[in-house]
């Protein structure tokens, strides 16, 4: 792809007016479509700064994307600049302290590269200084490492995976990313820089203070909410004294840019095996996966695929598709448990793998209608069954939006605390059961977390499914759930925030985000709608000074779609700029982007008195 | 009925290094895995195996395999997946076999398995999930994969054929029929694909896709993992030194190496018979 580059010095990066030409760039894999005017693809944080700086005199709306394979449209622009890091995709440098490694790297780096590197114990180490290539030398000869973290998708970008704060199948053991992250750093909408690392800033209290690299002070009262007691990706992570950093996670690309970030690294486990152990009824595989929870000492996950899920994936594999090449799925096979254990020997596996036998015939299932993969032939089998699973629904769908383009899967991605587990499975039944709507229904079930797909044959059963799962949000959030476990909230889910912590708690994280991004330039439309930002901003006092300018500020997005409220089509109705050559008048937000050396200077005295409560 | 399957360990890695100064294949530690030929071979098996108890017949299908101590462990996994019982060879004596020597070494164990011992373990060892049978001298099937994925020779599953003098099909893509003391295969041929009929005993060899290989079940898991698989040496299988191992084996090994690789690409310049010129001397420079 070639970027038009223009600017005064080379050094600037180039910000490219949106044609047709990057029309990918207008959506995500939520399938979500929004609008922008101009976007770019910086290589370093420099670059996001000086084009971040060259933004924020026009409160020009910043998206930020990565890898873009987020499913809450959290990467979906609603107007103004797309920010893409996929370009900023390198590993910064290795330190090793305590044991332990910890690697830095850009944002834009995928889980997949990432992982090819750490298998290979080989780093792009061109750029890196001499205690990194030391630490190199010292990771090549230990054991070999791994990121625990574990999104389905290993295209996701590690910066993205941070912002929805992603956890996956293994967050059942390693929890999710917040907790793999030693430090960052956060580009403010004003191209000034917050620099985190673990245990150095914490809030008191509900109080949070930082300082930024440019001399600045954030100063912000965090929100009131108790967190819930499931996994949850579900708005601002917030606890009494917490550590600034665990804030930023999970933040959906609101308060600032990630561009860089340090991972700890931990050691892969001896011995991986995996066993999909599969039963008549999913009751049995409920009470096995509550005994699997308790005895088993090495469960790194806990999954299940329901029988609708088989039942769809059973068709396709009958109808001579790639998934031909899975085992048979006998018919007396009616719902799956897929549990995968990591132990450092063989013999502690196959405890809990006699373990799992002993739960598996308590809950009323045959250990010989089960899949066990201690190879990496039978791992890969694994692997390509659970991945099949999910295509085959998609491809379903697919299938069915050829007659009924409006429609798309609707999946929930809700959790519930432990002892809620069968009540939640409960409600999904009834309530489908009552609506009359086709589902199929897998996921994290060791977290109580699981992904309840809708398959609307027509618009009206899309509708129903919709508002069947506001309800679903209310009933999880009075269960003490999460209305989003894993995908975050990005624009899709913004409404069951409300649902989940109540207007008043929404509005102190709306407070928050401002005391971050006074001009509400970042994320625009991810967790707040426009008109509640524009009224908390309103409130008074509460305004700072200085940020007044950024009254303007959502208004070049109004006339944008929301692309959580109108379908996967939303955008459609956007501009066509399809004129391959920027013209630097053609719009506001596309014009030349000055010098690095000359910051916004009234936005950054605006953060410098940036709390707002 | 009693069916020999024979597997062999390989790479799980198909990037496999070659140690400059031995020309050997360097075993680095990394996971090695049963030849997926091998792999389609016990399937096969098993699934006769399956379509026999469900008539109430009995059907013992064993695994050998020549090899490191470590190879049993693949062994046991074919137990776990429905193998009766398995045995492994091995002994220094072995090493540096070709495929005649391997064969020789397989033909070995496979009359090993036919005795009344091997016969006896088989049938008090079996896992509770399933019933062995003793089987007789030689065994009514040999199977192996058409090759193996590092050596490529396709030669072990015909040579056991001329070792017990047994008809031998190739490339077989599909099983149609066991019956009277017959089997009826498909098989590939440089021609097409030939439906053959062979009398027992007889040697198959298999294509990788002829069947999924099944996955074991936590209940096979846990039977293999008290199931008993044989380690014999050389002389416990009574082979002849003569025919083991280096001392077996006829093919010379002169010379083996990695192909070097170069991507150097350059762009030839100038007018039609200069650029001709230039590929001429490139071809005289590669000794063409």
């Amino acid at each position: 792809m070639a970027a038009t580059s223009f600017g005064p010095t080379p050094t600037i990066p180039a910000i490219i007016k949106f044609s047709s030409e990057y029309d990918e760039y207008r959506g995500d894999e939520s399938r979500s479509r929004g609008t922008a005017e101009s976007l770019s693809f910086p290589r370093t944080e420099d670059e996001v700064r000086a084009i971040v700086r060259s933004l924020s005199s026009a409160r020009t709306p910043i998206t930020v994307q990565g890898a873009r394979t987020g499913l809450a449209a959290g990467a979906v622009p609603q107007g103004g600049h797309v920010l893409n890091l996929s370009h900023m995709n390198r590993p910064l440098g290795l330190r090793e302290g305590n044991g332990r490694f910890y690697l830095r790297v850009q944002p834009g780096l995928v889980l997949s590269e990432l992982r090819k590197y750490l298998a290979a114990k080989a780093f792009p180490t061109e750029d890196w200084d001499e205690a990194s290539l030391t630490a190199a030398q010292r990771l090549a000869e230990a054991p070999e490492q791994m990121f625990p973290t574990d999104p389905t998708e290993t295209s996701a970008c590690l910066g993205g995976m941070a912002a929805c704060n992603a956890s996956g199948a293994r967050s059942f053991r390693y929890g999710a990313m917040r907790g793999h992250v030693t430090a960052l750093r956060l580009v403010l909408a004003n191209g000034d820089v917050v620099a985190l690392r673990r245990d150095e800033v914490r809030a008191r209290g509900r109080h949070l203070m930082l300082k930024t690299e440019g001399g600045s002070t954030i100063e912000a009262d965090l929100p009131t909410y108790q967190m819930p007691r499931a996994k949850n990706a579900s708005g601002y992570y917030v606890e009494d004294d917490m550590d600034a950093l665990d804030l930023i996670i999970g933040s959906d690309g609101t308060l600032g840019i990630i561009t860089e970030l340090e991972l700890a690294l931990m050691p892969a486990p001896a011995v991986v095996w995996a066993a999909s152990c599969f039963f008549a009824t999913e009751d049995q595989a409920v009470e096995a996966t509550i005994a699997a929870r308790a005895d088993l000492k090495h469960a790194a996950a806990l999954e299940y695929f329901d029988p609708a899920a088989l039942d769809v994936l059973r068709r396709a594999r009958a109808q001579g598709s790639a998934f031909a090449a899975l085992p048979l799925l006998p018919e007396r096979f009616g719902c799956c448990l897929y549990v995968e254990l990591q132990a450092p020997v063989e013999d502690e596996a196959m405890a809990d793998l006699e373990r799992l036998g002993a739960i598996v015939r308590a809950a009323g299932g045959s250990e010989r209608d089960s899949w066990v993969a201690r190879t990496a032939v039978d791992r890969e089998t694994l692997r390509f069954f659970r991945h099949a699973v999910p295509e085959s629904v998609n491809m379903l769908i697919d299938e069915r939006r050829r007659e009924e383009p409006s429609i798309t899967k609707l999946g929930s991605d809700m959790s519930v605390p432990d002892d809620r587990l069968r009540d939640v499975i409960s409600l999904y039944r009834s309530t489908l059961a009552e609506e009359g709507l086709e589902s199929a229904a897998w996921g994290h079930i060791g977290n109580n977390h699981l992904h309840v797909n809708v398959l609307p044959r027509n618009a009206e059963e899309y509708a129903r499914g919709k508002a069947l799962f506001a309800r679903w949000a209310k009933d999880v959030a009075a269960m003490g759930g999460a209305v989003s476990a894993e995908h975050g909230v990005g624009k899709l889910k913004r409404d069951f925030l409300t649902t989940m912590y109540g207007s008043e708690h929404v509005r102190e994280m709306a407070r928050l985000k401002l005391a971050f991004d006074p001009a509400c330039q970042l994320g625009r439309g991810n967790l707040f709608d426009a008109a509640l930002l524009d009224e908390v901003r309103r409130e008074g006092a509460a305004v700072p000074e200085g940020a007044d300018a950024a009254d303007a500020g959502p208004d070049a997005a109004d006339a944008g779609p929301d692309a959580s409220g109108t379908g996967p089509d939303a955008a459609d109705a956007g501009p066509d700029t399809s004129s391959a050559d920027l013209d630097a008048a053609a719009s506001p937000d596309a014009a030349p982007v000055p010098s690095a050396a000359a910051p916004a200077d009234a936005l950054a005295k605006a953060m410098n008195t940036g709390e707002v409560s | 009925m009693h069916i020999v399957v024979c597997v062999k360990a390989v790479p799980s890695s198909t990037e496999v290094k070659m140690d400059p100064v031995t020309h050997t294949i360097v075993r680095d530690g990394r996971e090695s895995v049963v030849n997926p030929f091998d792999a389609a071979a016990l399937e096969v098996a098993l699934a006769i195996k399956d379509e026999r108890a469900a008539t109430g017949e009995g059907c013992r299908v064993s695994v050998l395999s020549m090899g490191i101590p470590a190879t049993e462990a693949l062994l046991r996994d074919g137990i776990a997946r429905g193998a009766s019982d398995a045995l492994l060879l091995s002994d220094r004596a072995f090493a540096g076999a070709d495929t005649l020597a391997t064969s020789y070494a397989l033909s070995c164990g496979i009359r090993e398995l036919g005795s009344a011992s091997m016969s006896d373990v088989a049938a008090s060892g079996a896992p509770e999930h399933e019933e062995a049978t003793p089987g007789p001298s030689l065994p009514d099937l040999i199977l192996c994969g058409k090759m193996a994925v590092d050596g490529d020779t396709a030669q072990i599953g015909p040579e056991l054929a001329g070792l017990f003098d047994m008809p031998c099909v190739t490339d077989m893509r599909e099983l149609v029929a066991i019956e009277r003391g017959r089997v009826t295969v498909r098989h590939a041929t440089d021609a097409g694909i030939e439906l053959v009929e062979v009398p027992l005993p007889a040697v198959l060899t298999v294509a990788k896709d002829i069947a999924q290989p099944r996955m074991p079940s936590i209940a096979g898991v846990r039977a293999a993992a008290g199931a008993p698989v044989a380690v014999l040496s050389a002389a416990r299988v009574q082979a002849d030194p003569a025919r083991s191992g280096l001392a077996g084996s006829p093919t010379q090994v002169v010379r083996s190496f990695v192909p070097e690789r170069s991507d150097a690409c350059e762009v030839l310049e100038g007018s039609v018979p200069q650029q001709a010129a230039r590929i001429i001397a490139l071809a005289e420079e590669a000794g063409l």
